[in-house]
């Protein structure tokens, strides 16, 4: 499965870029997220409840990020694994600012799913992938709201 | 007493099936402190295990123990298999997975939900390998190996000639050849694989309940691999079986499985199957791709045939496989007369399910190939498919016919069922209306179809596999048999005893005909039992449920069987009444003298004698009225030249569909489906019509729905009915049957085995069809199923080639 997108964040770029990788903010932004702790400097692990068709359940995965250009691009390297099967995914995201106060995301993802989700969920796979992105920027601009007014 | 056999009785299953009182494997009781199974399989196609930590598992309040391969390891033997590579298998992955679903740990509670919970909480590591799915890709140098010790994917390879078939092609005005491609589908019981298996220390011995249904050849197989003599396993098989289609032979590695947990646990276990994990991890029919060549005349004429049969057995070569490339092995060439023959056979293993028995066992792959090329020759020699095929069919003065390859045919007469078939098809009418049709756009097409069904497998085919030589070693085999038992207790009443495990084809009933009309006792009054205990019962290494064995195998064991209880009555009967046996016959329920009407005696009053005063027997006599009859028909092991007679009997099908292909959506529409049935003496049609009917439709899934998806990187994607399409009762066509008997000569009620035949049929007779309606666009459909999407895609291409020539 793979999939690419654009979407535009409200903040300028070198906030769009804080928030993006403030794990606290992530935490938020996932959908089912119920855990994101940093292991190391570009390494997280996560604790994700996600159902897909009939599918429920957790996956234990781990997030790497790579390839980080600040604050234009990097790529993140997830793999999860939990009762309902595994997730092998990579995404790429490109940041270009459009003035002081937007920035233009651009994202691709490539993803590879085993075990029972992929055995009856993937019809909805592409589906699923697509709300679950969507929900993550509906929620991310709400993030960058948030920070703007704490500041 | 009239004649019963070859009425239509109504089957006396159904009263109890249809008020939901059928006894079923989860009707079993189950003994007290009896643990739950839910099994942890395998996400990743090929993989290294690298640890397996259940210690949370374990905590879990209810659960009674989880089980690894590690732990069954040094309490099982590898499976045996009839090849000669040494691939091990065992029911639950060792050290290594090699498909998605193969089970890697088992975990035991006091309910399915705790177990079901606890396999979440059990971390296993993975390290993933490269995997393999194609079939032809598994054969090349370099490609990732399932099996490090085989040192190859080939589980078997050989090679056969019969006849002088480099002559045929040199003779040949043309040759003919294709590439095709058989799909790996799955038969869909409703009823999914259970198992309540219980081990006894104090014996060392395996007590199982499962709706295994045979061959009974695989109980040795389950024995050696738990180490155990063989008669410490017992599998007892409920009375009711919902429906197997072959697939529940499959269920033999998870009997193995459940008894060793059963013993490592210490209590007894019970596990019922669920939907999904039956799709991904039960079994299926092989996908197979062929390779084949005619060497044809001119007017149609086929001179020899080279078959290149690659059968992919998945990621364990199991028991009975390679059976599936050569159950059929007789009938290679299917009712034609094509005396010369080269078989170029492997089984491959691949990073998919195991295979094993489905409906049509290997039919259905032999056909598509065949069937279409037939098809292929008429179209390139521009004659009509029917007179091609009428061209190379066996003549009636040609039976007992003997194939290129072994088989006998004992009955037919092929021009007959397939003039019928032309004429109730109406085949040229047909053709004129196409015509018509064509020039308004509409896309009609009809295909056609003729193939021989074997029944009752000679369990020496399966040595096939081996070389003369290898075979040498062993000890030969072959044969069929079948037992029954039949006894009457001291009121005169009936029992008998079958051990065809049936799965709903109304062996209960025929079995009841059968008795009914040998002892001249009502139908009705007489109890078929058709629970098999492998401690108690009568049965034999080829008994169960399987290669529609019943009507050629399990009716003549239940009609020998009579015959012993009637020819007991009648010693009884002429040594009271001082007659002589031959003088006497059973009449309304009497054993009278046909020359002397004053001599006669109750049948009851005779039984009686037997219970209660067998001092009045005639001398030497036992008491008691217990009779069983072991049958096998005349079937012999290989010979030197590979020669074998795969099956006892050979039926004939011959199929007719037309159908109407929607040019906007590429969906097909079955018009009509005629088929014509030849399978000897039919002992009840009601239930040949049903048995068609579910064969038929079986087949029909082959064609156009069912379909065990898998990636390219060995990921499983149909694991569900809402991806894996089965037909429904709107799918089902119009659908005509017709019969005409020939008797077989090497049964003694004349019947043959049927049920499958539609299943071998259906795929190929609707792909001819649907390849025939397209035939404006010059395709050639060579692989299954042939859905509404790849026909959608052949009408786009051709009309963008059209935009861009």
């Amino acid at each position: 499965m793979n999939g690419k997108g654009s979407v535009t964040l409200n903040a300028g770029i070198e906030k769009a870029w804080e928030v993006l990788l403030d794990p606290e903010a992530l935490k938020n932004c996932i959908m089912g997220c119920k855990k994101l702790e940093p292991v190391n400097e570009n390494k997280y692990e996560a604790e994700v409840s996600i159902g897909i068709a009939a599918v429920k359940g957790k996956y234990e995965s781990t997030i790497e990020i790579a390839d980080v250009q600040k604050p234009n691009h990097y790529k993140l390297v997830v793999k999860g694994e939990g009762g309902p099967g595994s997730v092998e995914a990579a995404g790429v995201v490109d940041l270009v600012p459009i003035d002081d106060n937007k920035t233009e995301l651009n994202y691709t993802y490539e993803a590879e799913v085993g075990g029972k989700v992929a055995m009856v969920g993937q019809r909805m796979l592409n589906g699923v992938a697509k709300l679950i992105i969507q929900d993550f920027f509906k929620k991310f601009n709400k993030e960058l709201a948030k920070s703007e007014q704490s500041i | 007493m009239s004649k019963v056999i070859g009425k239509r009785v109504t089957r006396v299953e159904d009263a109890r099936l249809l008020t939901g009182q059928g006894k079923y494997i989860d009707d079993v009781g189950t003994p007290p402190n009896t643990g739950h199974v839910a099994i942890l399989r395998s996400p990743y196609p090929h993989a290294k295990i690298v640890s397996i930590d259940y210690s949370e598992a374990l905590e879990i309040p209810g659960v009674k123990g989880v089980v690894t391969g590690k732990d069954v390891h040094p309490l099982l033997n590898p499976f045996s298999v009839g090849v000669s590579a040494p691939v091990h298998y065992y029911p639950i992955a060792i050290d290594k997975v090699r498909f998605v679903g193969e089970p890697v740990a088992v975990v035991v509670a006091k309910n399915r939900y705790i177990a079901e919970d606890a396999l979440e909480k059990i971390k296993v590591k993975y390290e993933n390998l490269e995997p393999i799915v194609d079939i032809e890709r598994a054969l090349e140098k370099g490609a990732p190996i399932l099996h490090e010790n085989v040192g190859s994917n080939i589980a078997n390879h050989r090679t056969f000639h019969y006849g002088d078939v480099e002559k045929a092609f040199e003779q040949a005005d043309k040759i003919i050849k294709h590439r095709f491609h058989f799909p790996k589908y799955s038969a869909t019981p409703v009823e999914t694989y259970g198992i309540v298996a219980q081990y006894d220390h104090s014996s060392d011995s395996y007590t199982v309940h499962a709706n295994f249904h045979g061959p009974f050849v695989l109980h040795s197989i389950m024995a050696g691999a738990l180490k155990i003599p063989s008669n410490r396993l017992r599998i007892i098989i409920p009375k009711d079986i919902g429906g197997s289609y072959g697939i529940k032979a499959g269920i033999f590695p998870y009997i193995v499985l459940c008894s060793v947990v059963s013993r490592l646990v210490g209590c007894p276990v019970k596990w019922i199957e669920d939907r999904q994990e039956h799709l991904a991890a039960s079994s299926s029919c092989t996908d197979r791709v062929t390779y084949i060549e005619a060497a044809v005349k001119n007017d149609g004429k086929i001179l020899g045939l080279k078959m290149k049969m690659i059968d992919n057995v998945g990621a364990y070569i199991r028991a009975p496989e390679p059976a599936c490339l050569y159950r059929n092995h007789a009938n290679t060439t299917g009712a034609y007369d094509i005396p010369n023959l080269m078989i170029d056979a492997y089984a491959v293993m691949t990073n998919k399910l195991p295979t094993g028995l489905i409906r049509g066992y290997g039919g259905q792959e032999t056909y598509f190939p065949l069937e279409r090329i037939m098809q292929i020759i008429s179209d390139e020699l521009k004659l009509e498919p029917a007179e091609v095929i009428r061209r190379n069919l066996i003549k009636k003065e040609q039976f007992p016919y003997r194939t290129a390859s072994g088989g006998v045919y004992d009955s037919g007469d092929y021009e007959k069922a397939f003039d019928l078939l032309l004429k109730i098809g109406k085949y040229d009418e047909f053709r004129k209306k196409q015509a018509e049709a064509r020039k308004r756009g509409k896309l009609l097409g009809v295909g056609l179809a003729v193939i021989v069904e074997p029944s009752g497998s000679n369990m020496g085919y399966i040595t096939i596999a081996l070389t003369p030589e290898e075979r040498k070693a062993g000890l030969p085999k072959s044969g069929c048999s079948e037992a029954a038992t039949i006894s009457m207790d001291p009121m005169g009443n009936v029992n008998v005893r079958i051990s065809t495990t049936p799965s709903g084809q109304g062996h209960e009933t025929v079995a009841s005909q059968i008795v009914s009309e040998i002892l001249g006792i009502p139908h009705e009054k007489i109890n078929v039992v058709a629970e098999l205990d492998t401690a108690t019962s009568a049965w034999s290494i080829a008994s169960g449920s399987y290669s529609s064995r019943f009507a050629s195998l399990g009716s003549s064991a239940v009609y020998y069987a009579a015959h012993k209880v009637k020819n007991k009555l009648i010693k009884i009967a002429a040594h009271f009444l001082k007659a002589k046996e031959e003088d006497l016959t059973i009449e309304k329920g009497n054993i009278v003298s046909k020359t002397d009407p004053s001599k006669s005696i109750s049948i009851k009053r005779v039984v009686g004698s037997a219970h209660w005063n067998p001092l009045s027997l005639p001398e030497g006599m036992e008491p008691g009225i217990y009779e069983t009859a072991y049958y096998t028909a005349q079937a012999e092991p290989p010979d030197d030249q590979d020669l074998i007679n795969s099956s006892v009997t050979y039926g004939f099908v011959a199929d007719l569909v037309t159908v109407e292909i929607d040019p906007e959506t590429g969906d097909i529409h079955i018009l009509d489906y005629f088929t014509v049935h030849d399978a000897g003496k039919l002992l009840n049609p009601l239930i040949v019509d049903g048995q068609i009917l579910g064969g038929l439709v079986h087949g029909l899934g082959g064609a156009m729905y069912e379909e065990l998806v898998y990636d390219e990187k060995g990921q499983f994607l149909t694991g569900s009915f809402m991806d894996y399409l089965c037909p429904t009762a709107p799918e089902v066509p119009n659908v005509t049957i017709k019969h005409i008997e020939t008797p077989s000569p090497l049964t003694p009620l004349g019947a043959k085995g049927l049920g499958e035949g539609n299943t071998m049929s259906a795929p190929v007779v609707i792909a001819n069809a649907v390849n025939d309606a397209l035939k404006p666009y010059g395709v050639t459909i060579d692989s299954l199923p042939v859905t509404p999407n790849k026909v959608w895609n052949i009408l786009n291409q051709s009309k963008k080639q059209e935009v861009s020539s």
